[in-house]
């Protein structure tokens, strides 16, 4: 008997510990569940963080509880059975799969529990809204930067998000938009990182060894994977001059990166992907009385407007990272993580 | 860990079943006392719809943890399951996908065939050729996973037709249940009902068959199960194909319930399998263990998960927990065996 609450005491001083043991005094906080994809990598990290440093949720008018997908759809799935028992007002969705995810939406439209997107998309007709950034638009961005740095003619190789995830999918239209449009430029190798600067750097380490010589150019369809490839040109003993790398997020490590002069990335704002969603989401559960408290509104009124919380899409302009503005992102981020 | 080389197979498998009684009790009390705490937490884990939730949750774990039990109570290892379950789950779906897609009942007969192909292999390298379990299903882990991408040229397989999602998002009853919880009703998940099905057909093969002694002998000690005349070889290699099996079928409701054939699902599924079946009692080194030790231990393992996730402990520290309770477990079935 003793060993056995021995085993479990670790446990459940664990759970104590998290656990909060004051409920909220005033009228019960609207309840959003936020369902991500996975956590391992920083882009979703600083979403969340973001979400949680919402004025709604610091004010205690919403009370944010985020789901791990683990890069699981089924895992995913699950989470929204969880989310439709326990009643939350409204889930903001960021799926790792674009068609699993419409079944998870199917299910929380019939408990009539409002759905928002951000970030990934899903094929669905379902959802509230949808607050992202147009991820075709960017794939065609980097390639073009990357091409343009390249002369317009060369050998390059991408590097691929997880397969059948809709920024892979999108990101990958967009850069051969780009490539197509090349005639002189010729694409060697396309192959999935699934978002892994380790997985990447592997990727391209042998791609160094097959292709010895040939390549110019690297496109990776986020910054971890872009990372992972500097990672192993440099391993290799390779001359980082001798390639041009483009990433999209603008991760930290990324802008540093660009500032080195390594590669070239877009910022993604997760920020504004993030709170956009919750007020998008505080929208649909309050009604138009609502009126949406992060600032990011007021930051993008020009390529965003709230438009009353009513729009189906809500396109999240892209920022290129560049030498002029890196250092101000950099500084940015700083303060972001206060 | 020698303690019982020198007992036959039949008092075996009688101490098999004290010992594990004492163990499951305990495991039993564990569960509920977890649910008890988790319910004073948070006031929305006890009820109903949530308690279906985390049965349904549970049924794929529990499918394949069930697999595992077998393999396991063999002195054997599956860390092959979860890439199973998605080769099969993804070769059903091709069947059943599109506009005009096969009946149901041939997908869900190709996935079976995979699992039991993969299954088959593993016995045969474990039985016949004398791999080591672990190395062997590492292979597999390995080889199922490849060939899964190689199968769909790592696309999804998506649009799967009713009839085939119907094992993995169908329901059966439909009862209101008032004396519980009011205006609740109760709909059980067909996972539910596959699962609870398989750890009843394994319970009467392990505790009422002649196969099922075998399982505990030749796991006990298979030196002395193979001089009475058991055939071990045959038992082993029966003991993989089950698991193969078992491992398909979860990974068809898999499909069923995520809609689309992925074949990057089931990914470290082996793990959760593999904790239910330490955690439910049955030791790693074979010959002890009893399926409805599986069951409390899967279904801890899916509380965990779903009350953690409600009282919004962040995930990083999820994992914390449940490496602990695993290491927890194997602990009190090492001072198990020290005490004889």
């Amino acid at each position: 008997m003793r060993f056995r609450i021995g085993t479990f005491a670790p446990m459940l001083a664990a759970l104590c510990g998290f656990t909060p043991l004051v409920h909220a005094a005033n009228d019960k906080p609207i309840k959003i569940a936020a369902a991500v994809y996975g956590l391992k990598a920083e882009f979703m990290q600083l979403w969340t963080a973001a979400l949680n440093k919402h004025p709604a949720v610091k004010s205690g008018l919403a009370k944010v509880t985020v789901f791990d997908g683990k890069y699981d759809a089924n895992t995913q799935n699950d989470q929204f059975d969880t989310m439709i028992t326990q009643k939350y007002d409204a889930i903001i969705f960021v799926p790792i799969d674009i068609q699993a995810g419409a079944k998870a939406v199917e299910k929380a439209n019939e408990a009539k529990i409002p759905v928002i997107g951000s970030n990934t998309r899903v094929n669905s007709d379902l959802l509230t809204a949808y607050i992202g950034s147009n991820d075709v638009l960017s794939g065609k961005m980097e390639a073009e930067a990357v091409l343009s740095k390249m002369g317009n003619k060369g050998n390059v190789v991408i590097i691929e998000g997880p397969i059948g995830q809709s920024a892979q999918i999108e990101r990958r239209k967009g850069n051969l938009e780009a490539v197509k449009a090349q005639p002189d430029v010729k694409i060697l190798e396309m192959k999935t990182a699934n978002w892994s600067r380790a997985e990447a750097l592997t990727l391209t380490e042998d791609w160094l060894t097959s292709h010895k010589g040939q390549i110019k150019g690297i496109i990776g369809q986020n910054d971890e994977m872009a990372l992972g490839a500097i990672q192993a040109i440099k391993q290799a003993g390779l001359n980082l001059g001798d390639f041009d790398i483009a990433g999209i997020d603008g991760v930290t490590d990324a802008l540093l990166a660009v500032k080195r002069g390594e590669m070239t990335s877009i910022l993604q704002d997760a920020n504004a992907q993030a709170q956009g969603a919750l007020d998008l989401a505080l929208h649909a559960v309050l009604g138009d009385s609502y009126q949406p408290q992060s600032p990011i509104w007021q930051q993008y009124a020009q390529g965003m407007p709230w438009n009353g919380g009513k729009d189906k899409v809500y396109n999240v302009p892209w920022t290129p990272v560049t030498a002029e503005n890196v250092d101000a992102l950099l500084k940015d981020r700083q303060e972001s993580q206060k | 860990m020698s303690a019982d080389s020198s007992t036959s197979p039949i008092k075996l498998s009688r101490w098999g079943t004290l010992g594990a009684l004492s163990q499951q009790y305990g495991i039993v009390l564990a569960f509920f006392v977890l649910c008890g705490f988790l319910s004073v937490l948070n006031n929305n884990f006890y009820s109903i719809g949530n308690l279906v939730n985390i049965l349904k949750q549970t049924s794929i774990n529990g499918i394949l943890a069930s697999g595992m039990t077998l393999v396991v109570l063999t002195r054997g290892i599956d860390l092959s399951v979860g890439s199973v379950a998605a080769y099969a789950g993804l070769v059903a779906a091709s069947f059943a996908h599109g506009t005009s897609p096969q009946p149901a009942w041939i997908a869900v007969c190709a996935g079976l065939v995979v699992g039991l192909g993969c299954g088959l292999a593993n016995g045969l390298l474990v039985a016949r050729l004398a791999v080591p379990p672990f190395v062997a299903t590492l292979g597999m882990l390995s080889v199922a996973r490849g060939l899964t991408f190689i199968y769909s040229d790592g696309q999804p397989i998506p649009d799967l037709s009713k009839s085939f999602s119907y094992l993995g998002e169908g329901i059966l009853f439909q009862c209101p249940v008032p004396w519980f919880d009011g205006q609740e009703v109760l709909r059980v998940p067909i996972p539910i009902l596959i699962f609870l099905l398989v750890v009843a057909v394994l319970w009467f093969v392990l505790n009422k068959t002649t196969f099922g002694r075998y399982i505990y002998a030749v796991g006990g000690n298979e030196r002395s199960a193979k001089t009475a005349g058991i055939g071990t070889k045959k038992v082993m290699v029966a003991a993989y194909v089950i698991s193969g099996l078992l491992a398909a079928l979860g990974g068809i409701i898999l499909t069923g319930r995520t809609g689309s054939g992925l074949p990057q699902a089931g990914q470290s599924y082996e793990l959760d399998a593999i904790a239910a079946v330490v955690i439910g009692g049955t030791s790693l080194s074979g010959g002890v263990g009893t399926i409805s030790g599986t069951l409390v231990g899967a279904l801890i393992i899916g509380v965990i998960n779903n009350g953690l996730d409600l009282l919004g402990v962040s995930s990083y520290y999820q994992q914390v927990v449940k490496g602990c309770i695993i290491v927890g477990a194997v602990l009190l079935d090492s001072a198990r065996h020290s005490r004889e």
